[in-house]
C-alpha cells in the first residue's frame, strides 16, 4: 500500500487504497467523479423535465413555418458518439496494460470523435452543406419548441467540447508519461456519460413523435 | 475496477456491446417509421433508451463490477426524477380524462 503519497503528487500515480468496506477499491477521484456525474445528470434531468412539461401541455408543439429535426443525421451523430465510446474503452484497456502507443492512438480517436459531433452540431444549427435549423426557421426565444432544442442540445454540446478538451489535456499528459490509467479510467467516466446522455436526449428531442 | 476477465475477453465484450447499441439505435430509428399507436411507439422508444443507457452505465462506465452501494449511490439519486416524471405523467393523462 503506498496511501501515504505526499498531497501535491497524491493525483500522479496510482494509490493502492485499502478496500474499503462499501465503496471496495473505487479510488477517491471515481467516487467524486461518480458525484460530480450524478449531479450532472440531475441538471439534464431538470432540463428533460422542462422539457416534457412544456411539452406535454402545448396545443400544438412545432408551429407552422418551424422545421422538424433531422432523425437521420442524428442517428448519425448518435452512431458516432457511441464509436468514441468504444475507443475510449479501448483506450482505458491499452492504458491499464500500458501499452502506450495504443492507449495514445485510441484517445486521439475519441478526441477526433468529439470533434465530429461539434461539427455535426455545428452543420445541424447552422449549416455546412445545407442551410442549417436557424436559417429553416427554428429561432431561439420564438417557441418552447425552438427553444428548448437549443438549450438541451447546446448543454449537451458543451459537455463534448469540454469532454473533447478534457481528452486532449488527458492525452498531452498520457504523452508526457504524467497521467495514470486510473485518469484515463476518470476520463471514461466523463466520456460515457456524455454519450448516455446524449442516449436520453436523442429519444426525448428527437425521436418521440410530435403527432402532427 | 476488479474485473475478473481477463483483456481478451474484455475487448469481446465491449464489442458486443457496441453492436447491441448500433442495433437498438436502428431500432429506434425504424420505430419513429411506424404511423399510428403513438402510445406503444412511446414507450418501445423509452425501452430502448433505457436499455442502451444501462448497457453504456453498466459495461463501459463499469458499473457492474462497482460494489453495490457505489451502484446505489449512483441509481437512486437519478430515479428521483424519473418518478417525478411519472407523476407528471399520471397527473396530466389524469386531467385530460376529467378526473
Amino acid at each position: 500500500m503506498q496511501a501515504a503519497a505526499a498531497p501535491g503528487h497524491a493525483h500522479s500515480r496510482e494509490i493502492d487504497w485499502p478496500a474499503d468496506a462499501q465503496f471496495g477499491r473505487a479510488s477517491a477521484g471515481k467516487i467524486a467523479m461518480w458525484i460530480f456525474l450524478v449531479s450532472d445528470g440531475l441538471s439534464f434531468a431538470g432540463l428533460l423535465l422542462a422539457y416534457g412539461i412544456l411539452r406535454g401541455e402545448s396545443l400544438q408543439w412545432r408551429h407552422p413555418g418551424e422545421p422538424s429535426l433531422g432523425v437521420p443525421f442524428t442517428a448519425g451523430l448518435t452512431f458516432l458518439l457511441i464509436c468514441s465510446s468504444v475507443t475510449m474503452v479501448f483506450a482505458y484497456e491499452a492504458a491499464l496494460e500500458q501499452r502506450r502507443g495504443r492507449a495514445a492512438l485510441f484517445l486521439g480517436l475519441t478526441a477526433l470523435g468529439g470533434a465530429l459531433f461539434l461539427l455535426g452540431q455545428y452543420s445541424e444549427y447552422f449549416g455546412i452543406l445545407h442551410p442549417g435549423l436557424t436559417r429553416e426557421g427554428l429561432i431561439f426565444g420564438q417557441s418552447a419548441y425552438a427553444s428548448t432544442f437549443y438549450v438541451i442540445t447546446s448543454f449537451h454540446g458543451f459537455h463534448v467540447l469540454s469532454g473533447t478538451i478534457y481528452i486532449l489535456i488527458t492525452l498531452g499528459r498520457w504523452l508526457r508519461r504524467k497521467a495514470t490509467a486510473g485518469q484515463v479510467e476518470l476520463l471514461g467516466l466523463f466520456w460515457h456519460f456524455v454519450d448516455l446522455v446524449w442516449i436520453l436526449v436523442f429519444t426525448i428531442v428527437y425521436l418521440i413523435p410530435t403527432g402532427e | 475496477m476488479s474485473d475478473p476477465l481477463a483483456h481478451a475477453s474484455r475487448a469481446r465484450q465491449y464489442l458486443t456491446i457496441f453492436f447491441v447499441l448500433f442495433v437498438l439505435t436502428v431500432l429506434e430509428v425504424a420505430v419513429t417509421y411506424v404511423h399510428g399507436h403513438k402510445l406503444q411507439i412511446v414507450i418501445s422508444l423509452f425501452a430502448l433508451a433505457a436499455v442502451k443507457a444501462a448497457c453504456v452505465a453498466l459495461f463501459f462506465m463499469h458499473l457492474k463490477w462497482e460494489t453495490r452501494v457505489l451502484r446505489a449511490t449512483v441509481v437512486v439519486p437519478l430515479m428521483f426524477p424519473v418518478l417525478y416524471a411519472l407523476v407528471l405523467i399520471a397527473e396530466g393523462a389524469w386531467r385530460r380524462l376529467g378526473g
